[in-house]
C-alpha cells in the first residue's frame, strides 16, 4: 500500500527486552484481549443489538428497550410459561466492557510513547474516557421529574419509572424516617426484614400494574381484587410500556412487629394516600408512591406560562418561573426554566418537560449525571488526536511529495 | 490533482502500521507493573457492583412536610391552597374551620361541652362515588351498625333536595351498650357530574344537640353552574395527568 511492506516485515513483532515472567503472564493473558478480531467481533454485536433493540423499541418503547438491550449483560429469552430466563447473547454492558478491556489492553500490550503516535494515543483515551463516561452516566445517573401546581413547594422530585414503598416513623418532632422499599422487592409471599428492631413486612398480594375502579365495575365480586377504600379497587392488568403510560403497582401488605401483625393494608401507588397506623404507639405511615429523591432546597412554581401563535393551538412557548430556596446556601432566588434554557443547580439541571391541568401544573424533569462533562472533554480530545495524526502525517506526506 | 493526491495520502495513513513495535522501545505492559493493571480492573469492577444499589432498601431522614411548607414558603401558613371547588357554604356559628387535606374541601371543628368535640369534613367524588348505598352502609360499619340492603336501606336516611341536587341526610350511631359511643350525621348530595359528602362524627349527645346545626349547613351548599360547564369544556387531561412539551 505504501511501496515498502519489506521494510515493515523486517521488523521484530516481539520487543527484544525481556520481561519477568510476571510480565510474560499478563502478555499471554493480553493478547488474546487485545486482539483486533475481538473488537471487530464486539462491534458487529453492538450493531446487532442496536439494531434489534431499535425495532423492538416499537413495542416496549424507549426506556425498556435500554434496560434489555444496553443496561444489561444479557439479551434474555424467557421459556414460555415459566420465570426461567436463557441468556443468548451479550447485551450492552457486556459489550462495552469487553471493547474497553480491549482497548486498554490493545494500549498497554502494543503501543508505545512516541511522538509518532501521540495523536493516536489521544485519540484512543478519548475514546477510553468516552466509554467510561457512558458506564458511569449508566450506573449513577440519576432522572426524577418534579411535578408542581401553580404556587405548590416540594422539596424532592420523583422517579418517573421506579416506585417505593415508603413506611415512614413520625415519632421523632423534627424529622421523619423513610424506610423506602423498591417496589421491585414486593414480591406475594415473602417477607422483608425493615431496619427497624423487630419489625417485617409481609408481602400477601403483589400487582406489577393495576387499574383502578369502582367496585361497582368488578366483573364479579369473586374477581381477584385489592381493595384500597369503599370508592376504588386494584385488578391486576398487564404491564405497560407506553411512553405515555406509567405502571401503577399496588400491594397487599402486612407490618409485622415481632412476629405479630400491627396492621395490613392495600396500597397502590396511583393511589399514593399515606395510611397512618402505629408500633409500640409510635406514630408511623405507610404509603406506595413514585420513589421520591429529596433534595436540600425547594422550587415553587410562581407562573406557567404556554403561549401560542396568535389565532391558533400550536405551542410557541412553555416557560415555568420558580423560586428556589436553598437555606443551606443561603440561596433564594428567581429562575426562568424554558426551551433550552434549563436551572442549573449543585449537581442537578431542571428542564420544562411538560405539563397539564389546563396549564395550572408544569413538570420539570430533573437530571443528576455526574459525568455530564466526560462526552465533551472525550470528543474533544479525540478530535485533537485526529487533527495531531491527521496533520503529521499530512506534512510527512507533503514533504516527501516537495522532495520527490 | 485532488483526486490523485488524496488517495496517495491516505493509502500512507492506512499502509503505515500504528500497532508494530520497535525493538529500541519498550511497550506499556512492559514498562507498567501488574498491580497497576489490576487496579484499573478493580475500578470497574466498584463501578460494577455500585450499579446494584437500585434494588436495595434505603433508609433517609426528611423534614418533617409541615416544617416545610413554613420553611419554604416563608409564610408559616399551613394550610395548602384549597382545590377549586364549583360549590360555596355558610359556616354555622360555633364551628371552627380546621386546615385541609388533600382529600378535604371543608373541614370543621365542633366544640361541645365538656372537651367534646366532633369533626366536620366536606369531600367530593367524581360520578357517584361508589353509589349512595355502599357509602351509607361504610358510614353505618363505622358505628358498628349492621348493613342494610334495598327499602331497609332507604327507610334509614330521609331525602330532600338542596339546590337541585338530590340528597340523603343519614343519622346513625353505634348500638346501646358500645363500650365508646359515636355518632354518624352523614349528607351525601348528587350533583351533574360529582357526589358531595359532608360527614360530622363524634359523640351521639354532641350530634343531637348539633343536628339543626347540621342540617343548616347542608341546606346553604350552593353548587355553581361550573360542574356542569365542566362537562361542556373540552377534554383536558384530568389533574395528575400531565402532557410532553414535545407532544403535539
Amino acid at each position: 500500500m505504501t511501496g515498502k511492506p519489506q521494510a515493515l516485515d523486517t521488523t521484530p513483532r516481539t520487543p527484544s527486552v525481556p520481561g519477568t515472567p510476571g510480565t510474560a503472564l499478563l502478555k499471554a493473558v493480553f493478547k488474546p484481549l487485545a486482539s483486533l478480531r475481538l473488537t471487530i467481533v464486539c462491534l458487529a454485536c453492538a450493531m446487532f443489538i442496536v439494531f434489534v433493540g431499535t425495532l423492538d423499541q416499537v413495542q416496549i418503547g424507549v426506556y425498556e428497550a435500554q434496560l434489555r438491550y444496553f443496561k444489561s449483560f444479557f439479551l434474555y429469552f424467557t421459556l414460555p410459561g415459566s420465570q426461567f430466563r436463557i441468556p443468548y447473547f451479550p447485551g450492552g454492558y457486556t459489550l462495552g466492557a469487553v471493547l474497553l478491556v480491549n482497548l486498554i489492553a490493545a494500549h498497554l500490550a502494543r503501543f508505545k510513547f512516541t511522538w509518532r503516535k501521540s495523536g493516536i494515543l489521544i485519540l484512543h483515551s478519548g475514546l477510553i474516557l468516552l466509554l467510561i463516561g457512558q458506564l458511569v452516566t449508566s450506573l449513577f445517573e440519576e432522572e426524577s421529574q418534579i411535578q408542581l401546581d401553580q404556587g405548590q413547594t416540594k422539596n424532592y422530585s420523583e422517579s418517573p419509572y421506579f416506585d417505593e414503598l415508603a413506611i415512614i416513623d413520625q415519632s421523632k418532632p423534627d424529622s421523619d424516617e423513610v424506610i423506602s422499599i423498591p417496589a421491585s422487592r414486593l414480591i406475594k409471599g415473602q417477607t422483608i426484614s425493615l431496619p427497624v428492631k423487630g419489625v417485617q413486612l409481609r408481602v400477601d398480594e403483589s400487582y406489577e400494574n393495576a387499574a383502578l375502579i369502582n367496585p361497582n365495575q368488578l366483573p364479579s365480586p369473586n374477581y381477584p381484587h385489592l381493595r384500597l377504600g369503599p370508592m376504588a379497587v386494584a385488578v391486576e392488568i398487564q404491564k405497560t410500556y407506553k411512553q405515555n403510560e406509567r405502571n401503577q403497582p399496588t400491594a397487599g401488605v402486612t407490618v409485622l412487629k415481632d412476629g405479630e401483625p400491627v396492621g395490613s393494608w392495600a396500597l397502590s401507588s396511583g393511589f399514593p394516600q399515606p395510611v397512618q397506623f402505629k408500633i409500640a404507639s409510635d406514630p408511623f405511615s405507610i404509603v406506595f408512591r413514585p420513589k421520591r429523591y429529596y433534595r436540600p432546597f425547594s422550587i415553587t412554581l410562581e407562573e406557567f406560562k404556554h403561549d401560542r401563535y396568535a389565532g391558533t393551538d400550536i405551542a410557541k412557548n412553555f416557560s415555568s418561573k420558580v423560586r428556589l430556596v436553598d437555606p443551606s446556601a443561603h440561596e433564594n432566588r428567581e429562575a426562568l426554566i424554558y426551551m433550552n434554557h434549563p436551572l442549573w443547580y449543585s449537581d442537578l439541571i431542571l428542564y420544562q418537560a411538560g405539563f397539564g391541568n389546563n396549564d395550572q401544573t408544569t413538570v420539570l424533569q430533573v437530571m443528576k449525571n455526574p459525568s455530564r462533562l466526560i462526552p465533551y472533554i472525550a470528543c474533544g480530545m479525540m478530535a485533537l488526536g485526529l487533527v495531531i495524526q491527521f496533520g503529521m502525517h499530512l506534512v510527512s506526506f507533503v514533504r516527501r511529495r516537495v522532495v520527490t | 490533482m485532488f483526486l490523485h493526491w488524496f488517495p496517495s495520502f491516505f493509502g500512507s495513513l492506512i499502509g503505515e502500521d500504528f500497532f508494530r513495535s520497535r525493538p529500541a522501545r519498550r511497550s506499556l505492559l512492559e514498562a507498567k507493573r501488574p498491580g497497576e493493571v489490576g487496579s484499573l480492573l478493580l475500578v470497574l469492577c466498584a463501578l460494577g457492583l455500585a450499579a446494584c444499589n437500585n434494588e436495595n432498601i434505603s433508609v433517609y431522614r426528611v423534614p418533617k412536610e409541615n416544617n416545610q411548607v413554613s420553611l419554604q414558603t416563608g409564610s408559616g401558613n399551613l394550610v395548602p391552597p384549597p382545590p377549586s371547588n364549583p360549590a360555596n357554604w355558610t359556616k354555622p356559628d360555633g364551628w371552627t374551620e380546621k386546615a385541609l387535606s388533600e382529600m378535604r374541601l371543608g373541614s370543621f371543628q365542633v366544640a361541645g361541652t365538656n372537651d367534646e368535640t366532633a369533626d366536620v369534613s366536606v369531600t367530593a367524588f367524581p360520578g357517584d362515588a361508589g353509589g349512595v348505598e355502599s357509602n351509607v352502609n361504610r358510614w353505618r360499619g363505622q358505628v358498628h351498625q349492621p348493613t342494610l340492603e334495598g327499602d331497609q336501606l332507604a327507610q334509614s336516611w330521609q331525602e330532600e333536595t338542596v339546590d337541585g341536587a338530590p340528597t340523603i341526610i343519614v343519622d346513625v350511631e353505634t348500638p346501646a351498650g358500645t363500650e365508646k359511643a359515636s355518632a354518624i350525621l352523614g349528607a351525601a348530595m348528587r350533583t351533574a357530574d360529582r357526589t358531595w359528602f359532608v360527614k360530622m362524627t363524634g359523640p351521639p349527645d354532641l350530634l343531637k344537640t348539633q343536628k339543626d346545626n347540621f342540617l343548616r349547613f347542608v341546606r346553604s351548599f350552593h353548587f355553581s353552574s361550573a360542574s356542569n360547564e365542566e362537562k361542556a369544556q373540552p377534554q383536558e387531561p384530568p389533574t395528575g395527568q400531565v402532557k410532553s412539551t414535545n407532544d403535539r
